[in-house]
């Protein structure tokens, strides 16, 4: 074959090549990121819009676990503070029983009932974020007030609770309404607690009443289960959730991420080559047969 | 018989010999850089003998004349290699300008489907929460505008490649008329007998500009060339070139390309034509087309599961996107209303509950198209658009290496060696000097001849 000289597209090329190397591993190793764009890698490119899906969902369901959290703790120990105050309801029905108590006394009794439930309510009728915590889905109003005509307390708000899915699926109620906790059917607590405060102030029928509020107690006890367990499950998804965060940012990584020590030594190979090329372009001797003639 | 003057003559055409290769051999090494120069040579021939009984005398050097050196084969290789590389070089310009619109991660239309649909877990921890409230719709007109955006993007990219296919189309005109006149002049030059290795310099590198633009066949036809698309449009005919014209089409909106009345723009298959009509009648909207599929089943689906529940004001809900199906879907997405208390976020008239949260985030696994959920369908468009540029990266890169090959073996034959023409240039003068040498002998020889008579 006849050889022209075809030096310069050559180096040309080779300059080329070299730069795009230097450029893709710099881009690589400045982000972290091997796939940059789809034509990249296409198919880890789709695979990326998933994972990042799936991440970004776990960092919300973390945050609704935590907003949830916050709530359901609230309203348990509010009702832890309820149960304390029933136990001594009951105790002061228990004294009240005990007909050697005078008058006085068992005023004295019935006072502190009535001041109990005006705590209850107070407990009842607790608000979290703009909205009231054991009113159902009604929550925008206060669930328990004084009826003025009968003197005891009604429910305004309703049976409904709220779900909220915190893992990809899997929901979890985030409220139990009133009806369930204060004014169940056949256990109302505003109602138990008022017949005892009569009775106390009547000497009639006190033991009768204390097992009235003792009703609504084991109502409230059992049912308020539900957020100590909620609360342990929240966590438990929470870890669920962490964990998986961490495989997805691995399963990231695997499918996208960048082997630094793969795009470091991808750089150096890049401006060898480059250095190579140009100094092999300097070497290059530039002489022809032209160089030697007429010279003597 | 052989005499001093025919062997001043043989001498003296010997000389205008050398010359005559001198010249060339300056043409080429002036040309060396000349892109689509062929380099020359002269053709010297033996000068017819002169018979005399039976004694032939050599009767000096002819030159024949110049003759340039090309391969029209690897001519023919090089105009197909260009009509493929330049195609996938002008494809993968425009698609790279396009992958931008289609992000992977933290923005675009995946992530605002990802948001909106976590801003609805959001307003599920606290329906009534105005801010919350406000989030959702926040979301829902970024994915609206998501869907705009790149829509957008796509259309205008559209109308880009369209004005690019007029000049291309006014670019294949103009080389067509030059080639056309090159074979006008060829034609009359050819009758000459004798080689214009100019002319066919200038028509071979209009003919590969040409295949840089469009498909090109070369026929070969005497002296001039025939040239048609690979369809068998006619473009040039020996000296008449027939112009490629451009018309909007009304039933797509975009200009196709039209020869003698007929309508050619599906048959472009070669070059930067080729490519920029592939991009805009193909690919873009093909990509468009599964951004509207997105965007009309996610509108469907949404604006369904929006109906079942019941805002703030204890309403039922409405429509939460405005309608669109279809074509244009993804460009005309836009959220219903912009009062944060429409959100139906209840599933019956309380206003604190969020049981239809539920069927609206249900939406997000539901399948939508193909079936494959929205972010599924949305990582499908992200594959389709990777994998058509990469695939038009890796013929280029095959394209380039090819063509360069066949450049270096083009170059091989027409290309101008520095040491060639400088052992050529040698041999010239030293053949020159030679000639001359011989006329001063035959000179003096002359001289003598001339003083026998006289007295010295």
């Amino acid at each position: 074959m006849r050889l022209t000289p075809t030096e310069s597209t050559i180096l040309l090329n080779a300059l080329n090549a070299a730069d795009l190397a230097q450029q893709k591993a710099l881009l690589q190793m400045t982000t972290g990121k091997r796939v940059n764009l789809p034509a990249d890698d296409p198919a880890a490119a789709a695979m990326q819009v998933q994972t990042s899906d799936q991440s970004s969902n776990c960092d919300q369901f973390l945050r609704s676990i935590s907003s949830v959290s916050g709530e359901l703790q609230t309203a348990d120990s509010a009702l832890n503070s309820c149960v304390t105050a029933l136990q001594r309801a009951i105790t002061l029905g228990v004294q009240g029983a005990n007909g050697t108590l005078s008058q006085q006394d068992r005023q004295a009794l019935a006072d502190e009932v009535k001041g109990i439930s005006d705590q209850i309510l107070g407990i009842a009728n607790l608000a979290y974020n703009g909205h009231f915590l054991f009113a159902g889905t009604a929550d925008l109003q206060k669930p328990y007030v004084p009826d003025p005509l009968t003197g005891g307390i009604t429910y305004q708000g309703n049976d409904q609770t709220n779900q909220i899915e915190v893992e990809q699926g899997h929901t979890v109620a985030m409220n139990l309404p009133g009806s369930q906790l204060f004014s169940a059917p056949g256990a109302d607590l505003f109602q138990a607690l008022s017949t005892l405060s009569d009775a106390l102030e009547n000497g009639q029928a006190v033991d009768t009443a204390t097992q009235l509020v003792r009703n609504a107690f084991d109502q409230l006890t059992s049912s308020r289960v539900f957020y100590g367990s909620t609360i342990s499950q929240l966590e438990s998804d929470q870890t669920f959730l962490q964990s998986e965060k961490v495989q997805l940012q691995q399963n990231t990584n695997d499918n996208i991420g960048v082997d630094m020590n793969v795009a470091a030594s991808n750089l150096v190979n890049a401006q060898n080559a480059r250095d190579a090329a140009l100094a092999a372009a300097a070497q290059s001797s530039s002489l022809s047969l032209l160089d030697y003639l007429g010279k003597n | 018989m052989g005499t001093l003057f025919s062997a001043l003559s043989i001498s003296v055409g010997s000389l205008e010999a050398q010359q005559a290769g001198l010249e060339t051999t300056t043409n080429n090494l002036a040309n060396m850089n000349t892109p689509g120069y062929c380099r020359q040579r002269p053709v010297l021939e033996e000068s017819d003998p002169v018979v005399q009984g039976n004694l032939a005398f050599g009767n000096g050097v002819t030159l024949a004349g110049i003759e340039s050196l090309r391969d029209s084969l690897l001519n023919v290789q090089i105009n197909d290699e260009t009509q493929q590389q330049s195609k996938s070089q002008a494809f993968v310009d425009t698609m790279n300008q396009l992958q931008p619109v289609f992000p992977t991660d933290t923005s675009g239309i995946g992530a605002a489907i990802t948001s909106f649909f976590q801003s609805l877990n959001g307003l599920a921890a606290n329906p009534t929460d105005s801010s919350l409230r406000q989030s959702v719709l926040s979301t829902a007109n970024a994915l609206a505008s998501s869907f705009n955006q790149a829509a957008g993007q796509l259309n205008s990219m559209r109308s880009n490649l369209d004005l690019t296919v007029q000049q291309n189309v006014q670019q294949v005109n103009r080389i067509t008329a030059e080639i056309a006149s090159l074979n006008g002049q060829l034609a009359k030059t050819s009758s000459t007998g004798r080689d214009y290795g100019s002319f066919l310099d200038q028509r071979d590198a209009l003919v590969q500009q040409l295949s840089g633009l469009i498909d090109v066949s070369v026929m070969q036809n005497g002296s001039s060339l025939t040239l048609t698309t690979r369809q068998g449009a006619a473009l040039v005919v020996d000296g008449e070139s027939f112009n490629l014209t451009t018309a909007l089409n009304s039933s797509d909106g975009t200009q196709h390309v039209y020869t003698q009345g007929g309508d050619i723009t599906g048959s472009i298959s070669g070059g930067k034509l080729g490519a920029v009509l592939e991009a805009r009648d193909q690919t873009i909207p093909s990509m468009l087309g599964q951004l509207d599929d997105l965007a009309s089943g996610l509108v469907t689906n949404l604006n369904a599961a929006h109906k079942l529940g019941y805002d703030l004001n204890g309403l039922q809900g409405g429509n939460l996107f405005n309608p669109v199906t279809g074509p244009g879907a993804a460009t005309n997405i836009a959220v219903a209303f912009s009062d944060p208390n429409l959100i139906a976020a209840s599933s019956d008239a309380n206003s604190g509950g969020n049981g239809n949260i539920a069927n609206l985030t249900a939406v997000a696994t539901q399948q939508i198209s193909n079936g494959m959920t929205p972010i599924q369908a949305y990582g499908n468009v992200v594959f389709q658009v990777g994998s058509a540029i990469s695939n038009a990266n890796g013929e280029l890169t095959a394209s380039n290496n090819i063509l360069q090959q066949l450049q270096q073996q083009q170059q091989s034959v027409s290309g101008v060696s520095l040491d060639e023409e400088a052992s050529n240039l040698l041999l010239y003068e030293r053949a020159y000097q030679a000639a001359a040498r011989a006329i001063s002998t035959v000179d003096q020889m002359l001289q003598t001849a001339l003083s026998m008579g006289g007295s010295t």
